[in-house]
């Protein structure tokens, strides 16, 4: 079996898996300094400890100009081939602008997954204007990736996501941040109970043995890597899931075969 | 290349009432946990000090700990007026005695209840500063302005914000600009490549390895760490060597 305990330790790459973020973002943010907001900088900081490829969103698409953030992504994964990806920001308060975007994104193959944040465009997930576009995602069975959070998310937060995906089953939903640090439990309640959710590992404040849960309760087919990485560093998600006390054959699942097995890189 | 060692400034143990997800109450869980991410010793508070009671947390946390290789107690304090807690000369005697290597405070009203400006603090703050024993504050709970005025008034007092996240250095940065005694711990500094800027401006000197265990997975910051994109030397000081080197100057 790999050591990746010493490898982890040592700062070593890990190459014997493939690694796929599929929760990835681009550009700076409003409330903070970032040091490493260009689309070299993710590649950097994939490459030193493994992400082969990142599914990307920029800022901007989701709570300003989702025209900018979308154009600002698409130069990105034009700059770097087969590691980056594109995920269309759509914001529910320009749902003609938005279905634009998506029809304009869309038209590449390496455009993967569509981005939604609620609480940053302060339009509910379930608003009837999101319809059309979840109708778009749904004809092309796409992931769709949303910001949820336990406690304070009016917009998107676990119970309203999990009714969302239960009324478009053709979608993928991937529950961001799987609602946060407090959102564990509810968040596998809710995956138990409707299959096409997925749980998704990215956040900062990162709770013992959350991996170990996830698995135990929901398997690893529907537990995925992601890393919202520039705001957060990607190589922290490394450590914990490349040292979490799971079989291997789940760790290579949720690093990267399960995006694999949805989605079609070119 | 030998193992990097790893001295964690930010560990609990005790049962909370809001768990993130496991309940890992004692000193076994914790050990367990420090185990799995490759972490050798810890500066450890008891949570029923910050959540119960100062003085019965600490006296709990001296029992669970004792004999246990690589742990080191921290206190939760309380100004002595109301007499919960002794005059700060006969607490940093006991404190000492006890080989108690740092302090925590929670002023606020939504916390202990009591505010750090010298009226209520000052007696307590000086002894600390004469001892040199770090101070750890969770900057969630205090104000920049709070920091800064502690900065000014006790130069020599080593103050480590715990909590410190990726969204402060806008705040953090001109402090480190005017003050030298001013430490963060990374369990939320994981901010894309904010390590690697933070070495890149200041050194490495003001930063310490902290993972909230067991609350937090320590692994996810020993892997921040081990990845970053600064020298050994760097890696070794945040890991270990800079706790090392303030614990050293305590009581001295």
């Amino acid at each position: 079996m790999t050591d990746y305990f010493a490898q982890i330790h040592r700062g070593l790459p890990l190459n014997d898996v493939e690694i796929i973020d599929l929760h990835a973002h681009l550009g700076p943010y409003f409330n903070m300094h970032s040091p490493s907001t260009e689309a070299a900088d993710v590649v950097r900081m994939m490459d030193l400890c493994g992400i082969e490829k990142a599914v990307i969103s920029t800022t901007f698409s989701f709570d300003t100009d989702i025209v900018l953030g979308n154009t600002t992504m698409l130069r990105a994964i034009d700059s770097f081939p087969g590691r980056l990806y594109g995920a269309c920001g759509i914001n529910g308060n320009y749902p003609e602008l938005s279905l634009d975007e998506l029809e304009r994104t869309f038209r590449r193959p390496d455009v993967v997954m569509i981005k939604v944040h609620p609480i940053s465009s302060k339009c509910r997930l379930d608003d009837r204007r999101m319809n059309r576009l979840f109708d778009f995602a749904s004809s092309r069975r796409l992931f769709v990736l949303v910001h949820t959070w336990l406690d304070n998310d009016p917009y998107g937060n676990q119970d309203l996501f999990a009714s969302v995906a239960a009324s478009y089953p053709e979608i993928k939903w991937i529950m961001g941040h799987s609602g946060g640090p407090y959102g564990s439990i509810h968040a596998v309640e809710l995956a138990q109970k409707t299959p096409n959710i997925f749980l998704d590992l990215t956040l900062s404040m990162c709770p013992a043995r959350q991996v170990e849960f996830f698995v135990q309760e929901i398997g690893s087919e529907r537990v995925l890597f992601g890393t919202d990485s520039p705001f957060l560093d990607p190589r922290l998600q490394i450590g914990r899931v490349a040292l979490a006390d799971i079989p291997q054959a789940d760790r290579i699942n949720i690093f990267g075969a399960n995006a694999r097995r949805h989605i079609q890189f070119v | 290349m030998d193992k990097m060692r790893f001295f964690d400034c930010n560990c609990s143990i005790g049962r909370i009432g809001y768990p993130h997800l496991l309940d890992i109450p004692d000193v076994s869980g914790l050990r367990r946990e420090m185990k799995t991410a490759g972490i050798e010793e810890a500066l450890v508070y008891h949570v029923l000090a910050r959540d119960g009671h100062p003085p019965l947390g600490n006296t709990l946390l001296l029992e669970e700990i004792k004999g246990q290789a690589g742990l080191y107690p921290v206190w939760v304090l309380l100004p002595h007026h109301t007499g919960e807690m002794p005059p700060p000369e006969r607490l940093l005697e006991e404190m000492k005695s006890k080989g108690v290597r740092a302090a925590r405070v929670y002023p606020g009203r939504l916390h202990h209840s009591f505010t750090l400006a010298e009226w209520s603090s000052g007696e307590l703050l000086t002894a600390l500063e004469t001892a040199r024993l770090p101070l750890i504050l969770d900057i969630e709970i205090v104000t920049w302005e709070e920091v800064h005025s502690l900065l000014q008034k006790y130069p020599q007092l080593p103050i480590v914000l715990a909590n410190f996240t990726y969204r402060h250095n806008r705040f953090l940065y001109p402090l480190w600009e005017r003050f030298d005694s001013l430490y963060i711990e990374i369990s939320r500094f994981m901010g894309g490549g904010a390590i690697e800027d933070a070495v890149r401006r200041f050194g490495s000197r003001r930063i310490l390895f902290g993972t909230n265990m067991p609350h937090y997975t320590g692994t996810a910051a020993v892997a921040r760490l081990t990845y970053a994109d600064i020298s050994w030397d760097d890696k070794k000081a945040i890991a270990a060597d800079n706790l090392d080197r303030i614990l050293k100057e305590v009581w001295s």
